[in-house]
């Protein structure tokens, strides 16, 4: 590639008449369409195996040039789908060989990684398209927020409702006035137990013994990445399974929170709660609980009235509201917000007839040209994205993330006292001081030069 | 023994006190008896004594064992060696009809799901019972025993001991009082099934497949009674069986009538006229053997006389209910409680009894005037319940927790068991005829069927 020091973020804002200079692989302009290669942008995915490949297919119009997976059996399909991409297994050496080739970078590891690769990638001024929750911790995800402000890099997290036509009715719906001041919200997932048979993945298990002989396809030390070492047990962490882990994912609420409470951010127009309180099922220090419980109190914001958002998982859900009409599905995973004129459950008013009179809300707000053309387009210049790091995805996964500090296992005899109170100026709990490490993490030896990156560099 | 055919029950009611005479009583008896005539003593037998049932017997240590049942004679060989004289059985069935004329009242402490065809069995016979909480299985057994026992005219004592304590009182005088107003919402939890304990920790897994060998200490067809036959497997006994669908009733029938008492009796609940639960996932698997990890049970009671409707929540599997608001910080909520939110204030109280009784926050309890005490005590308040049944058999009077108050409270417990079984949609209730108007698939559990050779 021959691009020597212009970056490409500037060159595809800025400067297309240089386009001639860059050469494209030849995949790309055999299945090119109508589009000018020049257009596109040139992209590389790390963590590819899973939820990484879905968003690679949706991003398939433009050059998928570079593809990263600590596994390569589990990356092998999308290897296959991308015979010229370029093929990785440490993401550093990724960024640093292919450093002039890329645009952006699609990070889909486990949460664990989200920040490293993300602040690498825009520490290097690429566009970054994040899985969500955004981070691992509530202090990354405000770190990343605040970098990716700086860079004034494109970004978006993957909650791809975001983008939808429902949400926007929502909003408009609720700002319309539709059901009143909104006071309570109520969110809830049957994750991680899918209800039918199975678990999507396990919490409320503990470390298993023993270990077996790591796959000759898997770095297992790197996706460890910064979390403490441990030995490699198979189809407990890897792949998909880290999700209930401590230390690799989020729990069901990290999963699910940043899909199911963006809307609640965007039609009430939340920022930091000002308390989080929890309980859950029996908690350990391996996984999260079978199922909880997170509430939390949002201040008044302008003219919007106090909100208490209502978090459930594990199968939980909230009192069947009477509206409902009998023989309507209560779903197992749900919206339900409550106002001081009506109910919208599952973006619709309640009852159905309500929501028939009703009709359609004024339109407010712009549509979108869908999640991933959002990303590509602000990656191009345009108008960013809306679920971007620094306006939106930053604030919501910190909020997320909260709930699952009020479900730390050592803090639980604490928070039998108290609920966790939020200084959003000072940037911790006030009350209970044991809580704020949690904000954080530590970050294994080997790790801490990048952490420093993400800070300092 | 050598009674005759003198009805012991009405004897001890005080009707024909000289004939006390002709009762002979156990040489151990005597000699332990201090002050009281032996003749003023209850002949009792008790069924199912290898765990609950021994503290109960030896609560009422003062009176004559002349009986001891239990299907595992090993798990009662430590009850059985300390009351050497009473004669041992293993069928509460033989031992009912051998020892018919000697015994005035049973202690039963089986497992849930034979309350019912023990106490019944006792009940026909005129016995007078102290059965252990919850007070059946089913909600139809337990409107089928309170009736019975009214009828038999017998006296009554459920095993929620916190019944007879000061602290129930107390509450019920200071809610009457007006303390914190009208009560329009009450939260009530316990940390079972994941207690922490043997006695609360419940398992919650599928059916075993193992079929280990039924020791030879413990008649298994029995210990099953009217529960639909499986295999033989040391999980469900002894104690765990609390967490199966088929013999407990789970953290709720298990500390309900424990925590849910207070409320039940200082607000005059009565029953709900909806309830509606949410547990964690039932997996088929597991859900058809155990009850859920978690639940959250809401029960809905209407207004009564002036006080306005009550919203009642259960919690347990360690959820809590939300913080009150009137809770000081750094004030730790317990792991089993009670929270009653009123329009001037808030009161909080423990596990049994409403024990840890406190208005909140502390000033406010602290300034408390209270009303007078009105409400009778119980003589060493909950350590006196099984005494207590013991004194109203003999002076007739009832006991504090008696069916007539037992049988209701068990009633709107198991309920909400139901509901869980139902869950996620709301129940409406008809008590007085035991329907869910709305959900008729809801009978099946409400009179459950009973295994080829059992009846009530």
């Amino acid at each position: 590639m021959e691009q020597k020091k212009m970056t490409r973020r500037g060159f595809m804002g800025t400067a297309a008449g240089v386009a001639a200079f860059t050469v494209v692989p030849r995949h790309v302009v055999a299945g090119s369409g109508a589009a000018a290669p020049s257009e596109k942008i040139n992209i590389a995915g790390v963590g590819i195996g899973g939820q990484g490949g879905a968003d690679l297919r949706n991003l398939e119009s433009q050059n998928i040039v570079a593809l990263c997976d600590v596994d390569w059996r589990h990356a092998a399909g999308c290897f296959r789908r991308y015979p010229n991409a370029k093929q990785y297994k440490d993401f550093r050496v990724m960024l640093d060989k292919e450093d002039k080739n890329l645009d952006g970078v699609v990070v889909a590891t486990p949460d664990h990684m989200h920040a490293i690769v993300s602040m690498a990638a825009i520490r290097r001024g690429k566009h970054v398209y994040c899985e969500k929750p955004l981070t691992h911790t509530v202090r990354e995800a405000k770190i990343l927020a605040e970098a990716a402000r700086e860079a004034k890099v494109a970004t978006q997290m993957g909650n791809q409702g975001q983008a939808s036509e429902g949400t926007r009715l929502l909003c408009e719906t609720i700002w319309d006035g539709a059901i009143g001041q909104v006071r309570d919200v109520h969110i809830w997932t049957d994750r991680p137990l899918n209800g039918i048979d199975k678990w999507y993945w396990p919490q409320g298990v503990d470390r298993p013994k023993g270990e077996d002989p790591i796959p000759e396809t898997l770095d297992w030390d790197l996706l460890i990445g910064p979390a403490p070492m441990r030995p490699y047990v198979q189809r407990v962490y890897h792949p998909f399974v880290w999700r209930g882990w401590w230390d690799f994912g989020t729990g069901a609420l990290g999963d699910i929170g940043c899909h199911s409470i963006d809307p609640v951010f965007r039609a009430l127009k939340l920022g930091y709660p000002t308390s989080v309180e929890a309980t859950c099922t029996l908690v350990n220090n391996e996984t999260y609980p079978v199922a909880s419980r997170v509430t939390y109190e949002f201040p008044a914001r302008g003219d919007l009235a106090p909100v208490t958002l209502h978090w459930y998982d594990g199968g939980m859900k909230p009192p069947r509201p009477p509206e409902l009409e009998d023989g309507r599905k209560w779903d197992t995973n749900g919206a339900l917000y409550v106002g001081d004129k009506g109910k919208m459950y599952n973006g619709r008013l309640l009852p159905e007839s309500r929501q028939r009179e009703y009709g359609k809300p004024p339109q407010k707000l712009e549509r979108s040209p869908g999640h991933y053309m959002e990303w590509v387009i602000a990656c191009k210049g345009g108008k960013p994205a809306g679920s971007n790091f620094p306006d939106h995805a930053g604030l919501l996964a910190q909020v997320v993330l909260m709930g699952n500090i009020a479900l730390r296992p050592a803090l639980k005899e604490k928070l039998l006292s108290t609920k966790l109170l939020w200084d959003a100026q000072g940037f911790k709990f006030t009350n209970v001081p044991e809580a704020n490490p949690y904000l954080t993490k530590e970050y294994r030896e080997g790790w801490a030069r990048l952490y420093r990156l993400m800070k300092d560099d | 023994m050598m009674v005759d055919s003198i009805d012991r029950r009405k004897f001890l009611c005080g009707t024909a006190g000289a004939v006390a005479a002709f009762t002979i009583v156990p040489n151990h008896v005597l000699a332990g008896a201090a002050g009281q005539r032996p003749s003023d003593k209850l002949n009792l037998a008790a069924i199912g004594i290898g765990g609950m049932g021994a503290s109960n017997i030896n609560a009422c240590s003062s009176e004559n064992f002349v009986a001891l049942c239990d299907a595992d004679d090993q798990y009662a060989g430590k009850v059985f060696d300390k009351l050497p004289d009473a004669r041992k059985y293993k069928d509460f069935r033989v031992m009912l009809d051998k020892e018919d004329k000697n015994i005035d009242g049973v202690i039963i402490a089986t497992p849930d799901h034979t309350h019912a065809v023990v106490a019944m069995a006792c009940i026909k016979r005129r016995k007078h019972i102290y059965l252990q909480k919850p007070l059946a299985h089913s909600i139809g057994e337990v409107r089928k025993l309170t009736e019975a026992a009214r009828e038999a005219g017998i006296q009554t004592q459920m095993g929620n001991q916190g019944h007879s304590s000061e602290e129930i009182r107390l509450l019920c005088e200071w809610l009457a009082d007006g303390a914190i107003g009208p009560v329009r919402e009450v939260y009530t939890w316990s940390d079972r099934p994941v207690g922490g304990d043997p006695w609360s920790d419940f398992p919650i897994m599928a059916r075993p497949k193992e079929t280990p060998e039924v020791p030879k200490s413990l008649d298994w067809d029995l210990w099953l009674g009217p529960a639909q036959h499986r295999p033989y497997h040391p999980i469900y006994h002894p104690m765990s069986w609390r967490g199966f669908w088929d013999f407990g009733t789970g953290a709720l029938g298990d500390m309900g009538c424990h925590i849910i008492d207070p409320a039940f009796w200082a607000l005059k609940l009565g029953q709900p006229t909806r309830v509606e639960a949410t547990t964690t996932h039932y997996q088929p698997e597991i859900a058809a053997e155990t009850y859920p990890r978690a639940s959250i049970v809401r029960y809905e009671f209407p207004a009564r006389g002036n006080m306005p409707p009550v919203k009642l929540t259960w919690l347990d599997g360690r959820l809590m209910p939300p913080r009150p608001r009137d809770l000081e910080p750094g004030r730790r909520l317990d792991g089993n409680g009670a929270i009653f939110l009123g329009d001037k204030g808030t009161i909080i109280h423990g596990s049994h009894g409403a024990g840890g009784l406190r208005i909140v926050p502390e000033t406010k309890m602290k300034a408390y005037k209270r009303p007078e005490k009105t409400i009778p005590r119980v003589n060493r308040g909950q350590s006196g319940h099984e005494q207590d049944w013991v004194r109203a058999c003999k002076n007739g009077k009832p006991a504090s927790s008696s069916f007539e108050y037992g049988g209701p409270l068990t009633e709107m417990v198991l309920l909400g068991v139901l509901a869980m079984r139902l869950k996620d949609q709301p129940l409406e209730w008809d008590p007085v005829n035991l329907k869910v108007t709305n959900v008729p698939e809801a009978d099946k559990y409400i009179n459950p069927p009973f295994r080829e050779g059992w009846t009530l």
